[in-house]
Formats: C-alpha cells, sequence, structure tokens
C-alpha cells in the first residue's frame, strides 16, 4: 500500500464510486437512495474494512494457478490448460493500469480474486460446455470485430467515417492479440466460418442487386427498434460526428474505458417517438414505459450528440410523456366506465354501477380529451411535416414549438393531480366533484392574478373549468327549474334528505343536506342555518374536509332557496296538475348553462363590437387600447373609483376577446379549448355578470312565484291574520265574547275548567264571525304548578289555545311559533282579567255593603245611634273612598299597560310585520320576518327572562287588581282597614319601581317604545 | 512510457499495454467462469489495485449475488 501514496481524498472517492458502481452493478439496484442499496454498500464497506482474510501470498496463487493447469491436463483439456497457462503468465508478465511493474501483489491478488469466485475448477461441474462456450465468446470478440473491419471496407462506401477509420487504427493496434489468440484457437476456424457466413450471408445476396437494396433503405425505415447494432449512413462532416469524437476522447484518456452497446438512432427517429410518446402511445423504443412510469432507454445515441447530453434532452420530454401518459390513464379510466355514453354531462347518463365515475369527472375527462384532440392534431401536422420532408426540423424545434403545449401540460398536471389523484380514494363524490372544481377554480385566481403572464393558462384552465362545471350546473338547473335535486352519483355540495317528504312540516328545514364547509366561518354559520340539524347523522362528525364549490358561494342562498321553493311550488302545483303547460313550457326554456354560455360569448364579443376600427395590428391594439381604457375609466369613475390599473385590465379584456366568438359561433355550444381569448383578468367579474344573474333571475322568479302561490292559492296572509286576530286578540269583539264568559264563571266562583265550556265558548265567539276558523281553534287547559296558582292572577295559567294551520302554511306557522303566540295570548288574558274586574265593579255594590252594617246596628240600640254612628260612618266612609280612589288608580294602571300592549306594541308591530310579508322575496326570508316579529312582541310585553322582573312587578299588580275586585264583591264587610292600607302600600311600591324602572330604561333609550308606558304610570304616579 | 501520475491516470501510450492486460485478464476470469462482465472485472482490478483484500472482495460479490437472487 505504501506505493500509493497520491492524493489520499483522491483515491478514496475513486475508492467510493468504484464500489458503488460495483454494487450496482452485481446487485441490479439502481437508485442509490433505495435502503437496500445502502445496506449493501455498508456491507461492503464493513468487509473490506473490517475483514480476517490474510494478505496475498503469490506463492498460493501460484500455486493454486500450477493446480488448475494439473487439473486441465488431468481432464485432458489439453488446449484449456495450454490456453490457462499462457494467459496466467501472460498476465504477470504485463503491467497493470496504474502500476508498471510486473507480478505484483496487485496482479496477484487480481488472480487471487479471479480464483476465489470462480467456481472451483477441480469439481466436476466444471465441464466442456462452458470451456466450449468461452473459447467460442473469446472468438467473437476476437475475430468478429477483426472480421468485420474487412468487411465492412469492401461493402460500403457510404459506411465509413474518418473517425470510424480512426478506431480501426485502434482496434489494429489490437491486432496481435487476436492473432495470438486465433493462433490458439486453430482447431475452432471452420466454426467461425460459419458464423461468418450466416452474419455475411444477407449482405452478399444483397451485393448481388445494389438497386433494390438502396431503394429499400431509402424507403423503409431502418429497423432501429430490433437493436441490431447497425451503422447509419450519415454525413462525414465531423460536427455531426460528435457521439464518436466525445466516445474517443473517452477511450483515450481512461484505459479502463469500455464503450457500451449503443443503439444508433436518428434525430428523425428521436423527434417522431417523441411525437408519438406525446400523443399517447405507449409502446416505444426509446421511450420505455415501465410500472407506469415513462423512462429513456439507456443505451440510444444519435451520432451528432454526446449520449448524456441527448439523454437529458429526452428526459426531459419523458416527463412530459409521463404526464401525456398519466392523464390519458385517466382518460381511459373513466371513459372505460362509460362507453356508452360518450358525452358526460348531456343530461341523461343511465345508473351505472357504485364506481362508475361521476358526471364531474366524467366532464372533466371530456374537457381533457378534447384538449388531447386539438393537440393531437398539432403533433400530427408536424410529423406530416417530418414525413414530407421539406422543412428543417430539429428536436429543438419541435421543442421550442410544441413548447407552450407542454407548459399547458405542466399546468393540466398540476391540476389533476391537486385536483384528481391526490385525493384519497374512500372520499365521497361529493368531496371529489367539489374538490377538483374547487382546485380548477382556485388555479385560474392564481394564474388570472399574474396577469398577462399567464393569459394562455388561464384561458386554458376557463375552458377547461367551464367544461366540467357543467354537470353541476345542470343539476343546479335542474333543481331550482324544476325542483328536483337529480344527483345520482351524490356528488352535489346539496343532498336530498330522502326520508322527508315534501308534504311534511320539517320539508323546509330538514330536506337538504349542504355537505360543504369552507374555510371561513361565515359558511359554517350558512350551513347551519340552511341544512339540517337533525339530518347531521348523514354527514357524520367525521373529518370534515373543508371543501366548498367557491364559484357557487356567492349565490349558494340563492340557489338553495329557488331549489327548496321550486320543489315547494312543483308540490303544490302537481295537485292543480298544470304539468303539461309547464313541460310545454320548458321545450322551448335554455338551459343555466346554455344561458351562461351565451352570456360569456356576448360579454367576450362585446368588446370587439366597440372596436371596429382596422389599422395595422399593432397601431390597433394600442389605439384600442387608450381608448377603452378611457371607456373603462369614465365608467369607474361613476362609481366613484379611480383605478387605472384596473381600467386597463378592463380595456385589455375586450381587446383579447376579439377572436373568441369565432371559434364560439360554430353552432358549438361548449366553449372551445382554444378559446385562448378568455383572459380572467376579471374572472370573478365574468362569473359575476354571465353566471350569477341567471341565478338570481331563476331565484327571484321561482321564489316569487312561491310567495305569489304562498299568498294567493294558500292565503297565508289570512293565516297569519287570523293568529293575530285570535291569539293577539286584534279580534276584539270574538275574543271579548270569550274570555267574558270565562271571567264571568271565574267571578261567579263557579268551575270553567271544564274543556267543552270553554270549547263551546269559543266556538260560540268565532263562529258567529269568523265561520271558516271556527273549526281550526280548539282550546284546552292543563292544570300548572299548583303552587302559583293561589294567586288568583295565575289562575288562568294553562289555558292554551291551538290553531290547526295547513300544510304548507305550517312551514311558516309552525309548533314554535304557535307557543310564543299563546305565551302573549296568556299576558293579554290576564291583563284584560283584571282590566274586566275592574271595570264590572259597581260604585252602588259598595255603597248597598257599606250600609247593610249601618241598619244592623240601628235596630240594636238606638240610642247609641247617634254616637256610634258617627264613630263609624267616619271610618266607614273615608275606606269607601280611598277604596274608591284605589280601584281609580289600579284601574289606571291596569289601562295604561293595556293599551299600551294592544295598540303601541301588538297593533304597531302588527303593522310593520305586514309591510314587510308583502316585500318578503323568499319563504326563508318570510319565515325569518315572523320570527322577528314574534320575538319583537315577545320582548316587548316584557316576556324575556331578562326583564322577568319587570313583568313580575306587573303580575304583583295586576294580582292586586284582581284580589281588590275580589274583596269589592265580597263587601265592605270583608275588609279591614289594615288590608286597604296594605293593598295601597304594596300598589304603590309596585307602581314606584315600575316608574323608576321604566324611566330609567328609557333615558338610557334602550327601549324606546316604553316610553308611552312609562309616561302614562307617571302621570298615575303623580295624581296619587 | 510515461510513469502514470496516479491510479487510473495513465499517459496515452501506457493504454494499448493495460488494454491488452485487461483481455487476457478477461480471458482467464472467462476461463474460470466467475462471471464477470468487462466493466466489473475492470472495477475489480481498480479495487485490487488500490488493496482492497481479494477476499474479502469476492466474498462481498457472492454474498450480493445470493442476495440479489434471493
Amino acid at each position: 500500500m505504501a506505493r500509493l501514496v497520491p492524493s489520499w481524498t483522491r483515491l478514496d472517492k475513486q475508492q467510493e464510486r468504484d464500489v458503488r458502481e460495483l454494487i450496482r452493478r452485481v446487485s441490479g439496484l439502481q437508485d442509490e437512495a433505495d435502503p437496500n442499496f445502502q445496506l449493501a454498500l455498508n456491507f461492503a464497506w464493513s468487509n473490506f474494512r473490517f475483514h480476517r482474510f490474510l494478505d496475498v501470498n503469490s506463492h498460493k496463487v501460484e500455486k493454486t494457478i500450477e493446480g488448475i493447469y494439473e487439473k486441465f491436463i488431468i481432464h485432458s483439456d489439453l488446449s484449456k490448460a495450454a490456453s490457462w497457462k499462457k494467459l496466467t503468465e501472460e498476465f504477470l508478465n504485463s503491467s497493470l493500469p496504474s502500476i508498471k511493474e510486473i507480478k505484483t501483489d496487485a496482479h496477484y491478488s487480481i488472480l487471487s480474486l479471479l480464483l476465489c469466485l470462480s467456481d472451483s475448477p477441480s469439481n466436476s461441474n466444471y465441464v466442456e460446455t462452458p470451456r466450449e462456450k468461452e473459447v467460442e465468446k473469446k472468438d467473437d470478440f476476437d475475430w468478429g470485430k477483426y472480421l468485420m473491419e474487412g468487411e465492412e471496407i469492401d461493402l460500403g462506401p457510404n459506411v465509413d467515417t474518418p473517425n470510424w477509420s480512426e478506431d480501426s487504427e485502434e482496434e489494429d493496434a489490437q491486432q496481435p492479440l487476436s492473432r495470438e489468440d486465433s493462433g490458439i484457437q486453430v482447431d475452432r476456424t471452420p466454426l467461425e466460418e460459419q458464423d461468418q457466413n450466416r452474419n455475411l450471408g444477407p449482405r452478399v445476396s444483397w451485393k448481388d442487386e445494389p438497386d433494390g437494396r438502396s431503394w429499400l433503405e431509402q424507403h423503409v425505415v431502418h429497423q432501429y427498434w430490433t437493436a441490431r447494432p447497425s451503422r447509419i449512413p450519415h454525413s462525414l462532416h465531423l460536427h455531426s460526428n460528435l457521439a464518436a469524437v466525445w466516445d474517443q476522447h473517452l477511450y483515450s484518456s481512461d484505459p479502463l474505458y469500455v464503450p457500451d452497446d449503443r443503439v444508433f438512432v436518428t434525430e428523425t427517429q428521436v423527434i417522431r417517438e417523441t411525437l408519438w410518446l406525446l400523443s399517447g402511445v405507449k409502446k416505444l423504443f426509446i421511450f420505455q414505459l415501465i410500472d407506469g412510469k415513462v423512462t429513456v432507454r439507456n443505451n440510444i445515441i444519435v451520432t451528432h450528440l454526446t449520449h448524456n447530453c441527448l439523454r437529458s434532452v429526452l428526459e426531459q420530454i419523458a416527463a412530459y410523456g409521463q404526464v401525456v401518459f398519466r392523464l390519458q390513464e385517466f382518460i381511459d379510466e373513466v371513459m372505460g366506465h362509460s362507453s356508452e355514453s360518450p358525452l358526460p354531462g348531456s343530461g341523461s347518463i343511465p345508473k351505472k354501477s357504485a364506481e362508475a365515475p361521476f358526471r364531474t369527472y366524467q366532464a372533466f375527462m371530456w374537457a381533457l380529451y378534447k384538449y388531447f384532440i386539438s393537440f393531437k392534431k398539432e403533433l400530427t401536422e408536424i410529423e406530416k411535416c417530418i414525413i414530407n420532408n421539406d422543412t428543417t426540423i430539429t428536436l429543438a424545434i419541435v421543442v421550442d414549438k410544441l413548447s407552450p403545449r407542454l407548459a399547458q401540460l405542466k399546468v393540466l398536471h398540476k391540476v389533476f393531480s391537486t385536483g384528481v389523484a391526490e385525493v384519497p380514494p374512500d372520499t365521497r363524490n361529493v368531496v371529489r366533484a367539489s374538490h377538483l372544481l374547487n382546485t380548477l377554480y382556485k388555479a385560474i385566481l392564481e394564474y388570472d392574478n399574474v396577469g398577462e403572464a399567464s393569459e394562455q393558462t388561464v384561458s386554458l384552465l376557463f375552458s377547461l373549468w367551464v367544461e366540467t362545471v357543467r354537470p353541476y350546473l345542470q343539476t343546479v338547473d335542474e333543481w331550482i327549474v324544476h325542483g328536483h335535486l337529480w344527483d345520482s352519483a351524490r356528488e352535489f355540495i346539496i343532498q336530498r334528505n330522502k326520508n322527508v317528504p315534501v308534504n311534511h312540516r320539517d320539508f323546509w328545514y330538514a330536506t337538504y343536506t349542504l355537505y360543504s364547509v369552507s374555510e371561513k366561518t361565515e359558511n359554517e354559520e350558512k350551513m347551519n342555518d340552511n341544512a339540517s340539524a337533525s339530518s347531521g347523522s348523514d354527514q357524520g362528525p367525521s373529518s370534515r374536509q373543508h371543501t366548498m364549490v367557491s364559484f357557487l358561494k356567492p349565490v349558494l342562498k340563492q340557489i338553495i332557496m329557488a331549489g327548496k321553493s321550486m320543489q315547494l311550488l312543483k308540490n303544490l302545483r302537481c295537485a292543480e296538475s298544470t304539468a303539461c303547460q309547464v313541460a310545454a313550457r320548458d321545450a322551448d326554456r335554455k338551459s343555466l348553462y346554455t344561458l351562461f354560455l351565451e352570456s360569456v360569448q356576448s360579454r367576450l364579443r362585446r368588446g370587439e363590437d366597440s372596436t371596429p376600427q382596422v389599422l395595422t395590428d399593432q397601431q390597433a391594439t394600442k389605439e384600442n387600447l387608450i381608448k377603452m381604457q378611457s371607456i373603462a375609466e369614465r365608467h369607474l369613475e361613476l362609481d366613484d373609483i379611480h383605478d387605472p390599473l384596473l381600467a386597463i385590465n378592463f380595456a385589455r379584456l375586450y381587446l383579447e376577446q376579439s377572436d373568441f366568438h369565432e371559434k364560439f359561433s360554430g353552432g358549438d355550444i361548449c366553449v372551445d379549448r382554444s378559446s385562448e381569448s378568455v383572459t380572467c383578468q376579471t374572472f370573478e367579474l365574468t362569473l359575476r355578470s354571465c353566471l350569477y344573474p341567471h341565478i338570481d333571475k331563476q331565484y327571484l322568479d321561482c321564489c316569487g312565484n312561491l310567495m305569489q302561490t304562498l299568498k294567493k292559492d294558500y292565503r297565508l296572509v289570512e293565516y297569519l291574520q287570523a293568529m293575530r286576530n285570535f291569539f293577539l286578540m286584534e279580534g276584539g269583539d270574538t275574543m271579548y265574547d270569550f274570555y267574558t264568559s270565562i271571567f264571568d264563571k271565574i267571578r261567579e266562583k263557579e268551575t270553567w275548567q271544564n274543556v267543552s265550556f270553554l270549547n263551546v265558548q269559543l266556538q260560540e265567539a268565532v263562529g258567529q264571525r269568523y265561520p271558516e276558523d271556527s273549526s281550526r281553534l280548539s282550546i284546552s287547559f292543563e292544570n300548572v304548578d299548583t303552587a302559583k296558582k293561589k294567586l288568583p292572577v295565575h289562575t288562568l295559567d294553562g289555558l292554551t289555545l291551538s290553531y290547526k294551520v295547513p300544510w304548507p302554511v305550517d312551514i311558516v306557522i309552525s309548533l314554535e311559533c304557535q307557543k310564543i303566540y299563546n305565551q302573549v295570548f296568556l299576558l293579554l288574558l290576564q291583563i284584560k282579567w283584571a282590566k274586566y274586574s275592574l271595570d264590572v265593579l259597581l260604585f252602588g255594590e259598595l255603597a248597598n255593603t257599606a250600609e247593610k252594617p249601618h241598619l244592623k246596628e240601628s235596630l240594636l240600640s238606638e240610642q247609641d245611634t247617634v254616637a256610634q254612628f258617627g264613630s263609624q260612618k267616619e271610618p266607614v266612609g273615608q275606606q269607601i273612598h280611598r277604596m274608591f280612589l284605589l280601584r281609580v288608580k289600579l284601574m289606571h294602571f291596569v289601562n295604561s299597560l293595556h293599551n299600551y300592549i294592544m295598540t303601541r306594541i301588538l297593533h304597531s308591530t302588527g303593522l310593520e310585520f305586514q309591510h314587510q310579508v308583502e316585500e318578503a322575496k323568499d319563504l326563508d326570508q318570510l319565515i325569518k320576518i315572523h320570527y322577528r316579529y314574534l320575538s319583537t312582541i315577545h320582548d316587548r310585553c316584557l316576556l324575556r327572562e331578562k326583564v322577568s322582573f319587570v313583568k313580575e312587578a306587573i303580575m304583583k299588580v295586576l294580582n292586586l287588581a284582581l284580589m281588590f275586585a275580589e274583596g269589592w264583591q265580597a263587601g265592605l264587610g270583608a275588609w279591614q282597614m289594615e288590608s286597604i292600607e296594605k293593598m295601597e302600600s304594596d300598589f304603590k311600591n309596585c307602581h314606584m319601581f315600575l316608574v323608576t324602572i321604566l324611566n330609567k330604561a328609557v333615558c338610557r333609550g334602550s327601549f324606546p317604545h316604553l316610553e308611552s308606558l312609562a309616561l302614562s304610570l307617571m302621570a298615575g304616579m303623580e295624581q296619587s | 512510457m510515461a510513469t502514470g501520475s496516479g491510479p487510473g491516470v495513465s499517459m496515452p501510450t501506457n493504454l494499448n499495454a493495460v488494454r491488452e492486460t485487461m483481455d487476457v485478464l478477461l480471458e482467464i476470469s472467462r476461463n474460470l467462469n466467475t462471471g464477470l462482465d468487462v466493466e466489473t472485472l475492470s472495477i475489480c482490478v481498480r479495487l485490487c489495485e488500490q488493496g482492497i483484500n481479494p477476499e474479502a472482495l469476492s466474498s462481498v460479490i457472492k454474498e450480493l449475488r445470493k442476495a440479489t437472487e434471493a
């Protein structure tokens, strides 16, 4: 080792490289990153460094060689023995690549290595055959080359090149060896000759007919794919022999360089294979498809490029080939499932097996397919050029020509891999579909932001998107126009819950599931609003994929509203059987998708019409740009926006779309891929102006229709009025009849809780004026909370009015609404009762009862009469007066409250509500308005938890009023002065409390509606 | 016949001699049925020249072959 002084690091590097190469060659592992490769490398190094073998012993090796020689002799392999002896001796006496000396340790170590690797020669396995083969091979190696050189010189004047002659010189140098070899192997000569004849046979026959051969050579493509090494006639110029020159250089600089077995092809062949690869051909020679991966065959070479250079160029192409292959695979995959219906999304695709790709994928596939058709057309044209041979076409020219296409392929692949390939296999269709659409949409926006630089890309993506979105728009169209959400593959973001029939109360809330949550929280809220909570089981709480078809986001609400409204409407209309009319009308209706395309088209054409000048191209463009810019700017200024950049972009948008409609107006509805002009500087704007208005229009149409139908045919407004009439007692006379009969009963202390009595009273009262409502109204009574019942004001608790609202109006007036109505109803009843109780009291009653004790007493003792009467009359008169006063105060209070609630609250809020109902655009809005109305009156009637203390105070006063009325009726005798005083003070306290609270609230301004109540109560205060 | 300035780099005049040696060596290798091809053989020669123990090398090659077959 001492002699290996020179730079260690370099030596080590070389060693490392050699060991890696060795492993690659022996194990066949090509990828260095492969863990197995690393394992092998570690194994090799540890063996080299930490072995337990002795150093090479030259004597031992000599002995072994001798032994093998003897073995050959013993086996009577004399010729082999002779060659063995000769070869080993020759080797030991020659110098090695880096060692000039002979018979060094290195020599012995190499021999030792070979001996170790050999299948022990003494073994009986070591038979004739390998020996013969070896010798044969050896002969091939020497003689073949040697003789071929000779033949070529004879044969082809067109074959030789200066370089090859150099090569032959090199090989001439090898001649001594060959001759020596041939000298040894005298007995093999006949065999070689045979071989030689076989090889040369056909050539010789061609020699006889040179015309036919040259014709064929000119007209038939050489079979380069058979990998038979051959020489192709080519120029003798140095430049077209770069590969050979480079080979020569390597050969002369590296003694161990062994030229690989290479297949020579022409550049034309490479170009054609490139074109084939890009057009989706899988079985090629230069490009190999291994496990779905396109690779470049290793041993391909053209004469004018070095191997590495060619390889690097081809590897780039192979990458695009890979993309084509992957996309083609997707197309085949989708096509394979739907071979019957080549037009995806054409409306009626029969339902297939569960794995059948859904319509969005089919549409996407169709868009890709169309793209590839045009791409292939381009490729074919290039190939035709090559075949015609009339223009110069090189690989570089082809790659350059295709570069925009290749860039598009890259984009397509990016979109495809994020939108389709990377989606985990068990994903639901809805997620896949919306993910794909989202990816496209995002890609468009992304490239759109780049501006002019990516116009081509944007237009490509836009056309893809327009195609892909077709099923979605058709689904939307079907839903908002016909009312059924027809989505067999379950790919639409909204899906119908099967278990809810249309004519069910829950229809509006629980019918559809919105399968989308976007990244933003606002949409989650939206989802909660629209999608039903009850149908949540279908969605499952499991890993929420954040998907949302972004482009539908702005109109999602409208779509949902319109869809639901339409479905409802359809069902309402069904009863009226106008289906055939609708069908007839539908025949000449344009689908949403068509409308969308037409709008896009007209939007893009508009710019062209406004700039019809014909000047030289550039000038025209410039002038138009300036003109458009000024127009756009003016427009923007109208909206108070000063943004010159925006104006320029507007202008550009209209200019660049000039060729759009030419390609578009071929009667074909679908936007051609070549609609390059659709620059989407304003992609969202395009959507806004081309898609959303149609949806909006349909939304307004069918929601308005539904509102009309509900209001007209289903008398929604009348039902709302009925609710107010009965629950909110707006039908005063009717309800008066009803409640006074109850109050009278209570006053008489008779039982009134009897349900049949209550219902009879109700029917009688309602039947007179609202006969149609009387059948729907009923009243029930349930006993509640006896603890509370002690207070007279709570006697009425438990009375529940119910109104049977027919479908579909019960969507608006739901049971929950009726509960709120009932709460207000009860409060009103309590106030009315207090008011009634106070109203019916007669002054005479009290006066009469006041006189009775006086008469009694006068009978008992006349003498004391004057004295006693005088002493008693005074307090009785005072008592009566105080009771009169108290009564008036209570009446004032109750009347103020009554007025406040009946006029200020119920009536004015009711008027507002009526206006809003008239203006409501859709059912959801109507429902919301109704709820808002109910919650408003609920709040203002002080029924909310938060203000319960106010309500309690009021209840106390009402209670006082009722107790007072009871006492009044019982007569003065039942009264003690103290109880009157207590009542007075209680009332005063409550009154004070309420006035203070209300004033505070009014001053704070938080409840402006309370002002009137506060004022009137204040007025009562001042008097007292 | 100038001296090589380092391993693997020799003057071209030496080339033919080296190439002859390699040919001889290839013949020996074939004669012994080692199963080595030209490239592998030249790698082995380089490694041996650099002092790698031949027996260790052969054992590595055998093991790798075994592992590849398995």
